[in-house]
């Protein structure tokens, strides 16, 4: 059942993207949905952490922007191609996420959000300030477009395909995970950390291990967008970004590898929209934040089906 | 010498905003064992209301005060009665997304209201600066480190002198024994977040003479004030004040001798560093779960 | 001392003037006793005793403040939780912490945690060693819910089963990791009568597969008639020892319970 449910999910959004990548030509939509990729690559992996393994991260942003620099300043500085700065983009995300993951879940709730919070911000400050690197506040332009060797990805339709296809890959990895041995030791501490101790999980590592494995998602992503826009800058990597996935991961519901697909291509979508509102982007995402918190914790589709269900449920109780 | 003193005057001035917002966390915490990421909204509104009171309503600074007080304190009780009180199932992973999620909702509204401009309103009073030791001290400091001095020993009587606040830090030991001394959970907690606000919105009026107020003030200055919170231990009175001063005086030197970059980086280094120091949670509180 | 332990089986457990405060509260105050290879082993006393504390204190979930806990000659008083487990202790709990979102079939497989070895890497490439693992996995999981009688509910939410039943799931996940010592606190609580006398037999069933109890119980008449050796502890204190004929003849024990009427 569950693997014919996701069979069925795979053949469907590969097939989408592919009959836009056939049949539609308009550059505008290959970027939506490119962006609409790199965002779900970056919800999914916060899904593992936050969703699953239940540790919430309010600087997932750093990691992101850590695999974008990264790409941007070994392409730009050193020229070098991005066949080497994808591995060195993944083990410098992978590689902080380890350093700052250590210390930084040894904390709970309020504390554990404080934590990555202050840790997002120490990173989007360094990006900031360390201008002879990143270009300062300013950004840095001139990021070569993807290649890989003799193959180059210009932007538009084919990079659309190829990050398609990291999402679709990603997502049989997370997928993987939840239904092994490491993915219920993960659900398991998010009931309860010490209950999962106590059964024999050794929950520090395991919380690591997914921080990391988050950490490297975000450096995927970050690597993508830098051959996308050609372009990174500080304000693409700063607390409300962090916010922004947070509310993807939060919307799409959490513990739903599908789920996050659907947060990410709304809250991509919906300042495309909203034009008029583009400039209270931000407010909409905390009103939505706020508003699934209170009446749909499980998550926007699964509150909806919840509510269809009750709504149906009346009625034919009602009826008989 | 002179450099020094002058640094050291303006991280006392600093710390001691940062101490006032420190407080409004300690009280909420003390009462309700929660930690607002809305906090430096509500020191924003602060600003932003004096701001509109004084320039639009065109009221004098000393009844502009204690209205903006009042208006943003109701304020904190109708946030906790709709985004508080209706979660079903509280956890910290919830509460935390939903104060994140109104500080960026409020900052979004404050755009809306006030625009992008930075306002500012002047000095509570207009004695000329003071000199010492060819320092300059701002008598807006004076008024601050007094108001600061006023509201811990104010909030010290108020915890343990009357039954009122004797409840609430009842509530946050033992929500049964509060319970107990007959006000309910549900009111404290109201109360808490009333004074929580409050007191982020009487940072927000005391600083609102000595820098530009705009709609994104409020982040930056929520989180240095969690910082102070945090390092003078949370929901000590005090103990906000130390740590609040205490990240005033560190940030103005690092600011004054290194560089003025460093600034926003030196809370969060110090934020992470006793938030690391004391990995079981504060006060051995967050993780002692008991079977 | 020496000739009187000779005649006994090798103890699996052995507490040292074993202490834990908590702040002003001592809940356990100089514990010293031993558990018997094979034994069914209870520990009794009024609410508050520390019994639980003890458990906390033998599996690792609070460090001791002194004192020392020995599994099988082996002091495990540095070893964390999971690595106690490993060594193989395992425990239920006095309020049953289910993993309430999981499968009851999930929650007993989170037990075979330690007895099975894919890890990250193992997880995302599937080896064949993974699926062969994951598969024996789940047959283990499923004899050890048979043996508690659940293997009808393997599917269901752990959460969504009546309470005695989860109890049941509990013990099973911690039989999972295949601990040679059970502890088990107040496994009978909240079981109707007819549970209470099956869990007795399950009991049994479990030490003759060669695992030792330790079970804090209050129900008396299951204690007095499954143990065969009993530690009394009243305020953080052991108070007596013995055999459930000599405790029930014991006048401190009989004063204890009787003071808690108080
Ligand atoms: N984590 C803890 N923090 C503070 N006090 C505790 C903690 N755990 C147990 N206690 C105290 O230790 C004493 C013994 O408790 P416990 O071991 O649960 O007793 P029992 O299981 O025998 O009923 C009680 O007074 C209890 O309040
Ligand atoms: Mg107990």
């Amino acid at each position: 059942m569950r693997v014919l449910a996701n069979v069925i999910g795979y053949l469907l959004v590969g097939s989408a993207i592919l009959a836009v990548g056939l049949w539609v030509d308009n550059y505008y939509y290959f970027q939506l949905l490119t962006f609409i990729g790199i965002n779900t690559l970056l919800a999914v992996g916060l899904n593992m952490l936050m969703g699953y393994a239940g540790q919430i991260s309010l600087g997932h942003a750093a990691f992101y922007g850590l695999g974008a620099y990264t790409t941007g300043i070994l392409g730009v500085h050193l020229g070098w191609p991005p066949l080497v700065t994808l591995p060195c983009a993944l083990l410098v995300s992978g590689l902080v996420a380890w350093l700052v993951g250590r210390p930084t879940l040894k904390l709970h709730g309020y504390y554990l959000g404080m934590g990555t919070l202050g840790v997002g911000m120490i990173v989007h400050v360094l990006f900031r300030e360390w201008s002879s690197l990143t270009g300062g506040p300013s950004g840095l332009p001139g990021i070569p477009t993807l290649s890989l060797g003799p193959l180059e990805i210009p932007g538009g339709r084919p990079y659309m395909f190829v990050v398609w296809g990291v999402v679709l890959v990603s997502f049989a990895m997370c997928q993987r995970l939840v239904h092994s041995r490491v993915g219920r030791a993960l659900r398991a501490i998010h009931f309860s950390e010490q209950a999962a101790a106590a059964v024999g999980v050794d929950t520090a590592r395991a919380k690591l291990q997914v921080f990391v494995f988050a950490g490297v998602l975000a450096g995927l992503a970050g690597f993508l967008y830098a051959h996308m826009v050609t372009f990174v800058s500080p304000s693409s990597f700063g607390f409300l970004v962090s916010v922004r996935i947070v509310a993807m991961v939060v919307i799409g519901g959490m513990a739903s590898i599908w789920g996050s697909l659907f947060g990410a291509s709304l809250l991509t979508m919906l300042p495309e929209w909203l034009h008029v509102f583009s400039e209270y982007e931000v407010l909409v995402y905390g009103l939505i934040l706020v508003v699934v918190m209170i009446f749909f914790p499980q998550g926007l589709t699964r509150g909806m089906l919840d509510l269809y269900e009750r709504a149906r449920r009346g009625k034919t109780g009602s009826g008989s | 010498m002179q450099e020094f003193l002058q640094y050291l005057f303006s991280g006392v001035t600093n710390g001691a905003i940062y101490a006032v917002i420190a407080l409004g966390f300690s009280t909420l915490y003390s009462a309700t064992d929660l930690i607002n990421f809305a906090q430096g909204e509500f020191v924003m509104l602060g600003a932003l209301v004096l701001v509109t009171l004084w320039s639009q309503a065109h009221l004098p600074l000393w009844a502009a005060f204690p209205l903006t007080v009042l208006l943003v304190a109701a304020f904190g009780m109708v946030f906790e009665r709709v985004a508080i009180r209706t979660v079903r199932k509280p956890s910290p992973i919830l509460l935390v997304l939903i104060t994140v999620g109104a500080s960026i909702f409020l900052r979004g509204v404050a755009m809306l209201i006030w625009g992008k401009d930075a306002y500012s309103v002047p000095a509570f009073s207009k004695t000329q600066a003071i000199e010492i030791g060819g320092a300059y001290l701002l008598p807006q400091s004076l008024w601050i480190l007094g108001i600061v001095v006023l509201l811990v020993v104010g909030l010290n009587l108020f915890y343990h002198r009357t039954l009122t606040g004797k409840a609430m830090q009842a509530c946050a030991i033992n929500k049964r024994a509060a319970s107990l001394l007959g006000v309910g959970t549900q009111k404290i907690a109201l109360l808490a977040w009333g004074l929580s606000a409050g007191l982020g919105a009487v940072a927000g009026v005391i600083i609102a003479p000595i820098t530009m107020s705009s709609y994104d003030m409020g982040t930056m200055l929520g989180l240095k004030g969690f910082c102070a919170a945090m390092l003078g231990g949370l929901g000590n009175f005090w103990g906000a004040v130390v740590g609040g001063v205490l990240l005033g005086i560190l940030e103005a030197m690092g600011v004054g001798y290194a560089s003025s970059s460093l600034r926003d980086a030196i809370a969060f280094f110090l934020l992470l560093l006793i938030l690391y120091a004391r990995p079981t949670g504060i006060l051995g509180k967050a993780s002692t779960q008991r079977f | 001392m020496n000739a009187q332990e000779e005649e006994k089986p090798a103890p699996v457990l052995e507490l040292d003037r074993v202490s834990k405060s908590f702040g002003g509260v001592r809940a356990a105050q100089e514990v010293s006793f031993s558990v018997a290879s094979g034994h069914i082993h209870a520990l009794i006393g009024p609410n508050g005793a520390g019994k639980t504390t003890l458990f906390n204190l033998i599996t690792g979930i609070y460090p001791a403040d002194d004192g020392s806990v020995l599994f099988e000659g082996r002091d495990v008083g540095r070893l964390e939780v999971y690595e106690r487990v490993a060594a193989g202790i395992a425990r239920t709990f006095q309020n049953v912490e289910l993993f309430t979102g999981m499968s009851v079939l999930e929650n007993v497989m989170v037990g075979l945690h330690v007895r099975t070895r894919c890890g990250f890497f193992g997880a995302l490439a599937k080896w064949p060693w993974v699926r062969r693992e994951e598969e024996q996995a789940r047959g283990t999981a499923l004899d050890w819910l048979k043996f508690v009688g659940l293997e009808k509910m393997a599917e269901s939410q752990a959460g969504d089963l009546p309470f005695g039943w989860q109890r049941l799931v509990e013990i099973a996940r911690a039989l999972a990791s295949r601990p040679r010592l059970l502890l088990l606190d107040e496994p009978a609580a909240g079981l109707n009568a007819r549970e209470t006398r099956d869990l007795g037999v399950l009991l049994r069933q479990i030490r003759t597969r060669g695992v030792t109890l330790l079970l804090v119980e209050h129900d008396m008449s299951l204690t007095m008639e499954i143990s065969d050796r009993i530690v009394v502890l009243d305020q953080g204190r052991k108070i007596a020892e013995g055999t459930p004929r000599e405790i029930q003849a014991d006048e401190k024990v009989l004063a204890a319970y009787l003071g808690q009427g108080e």
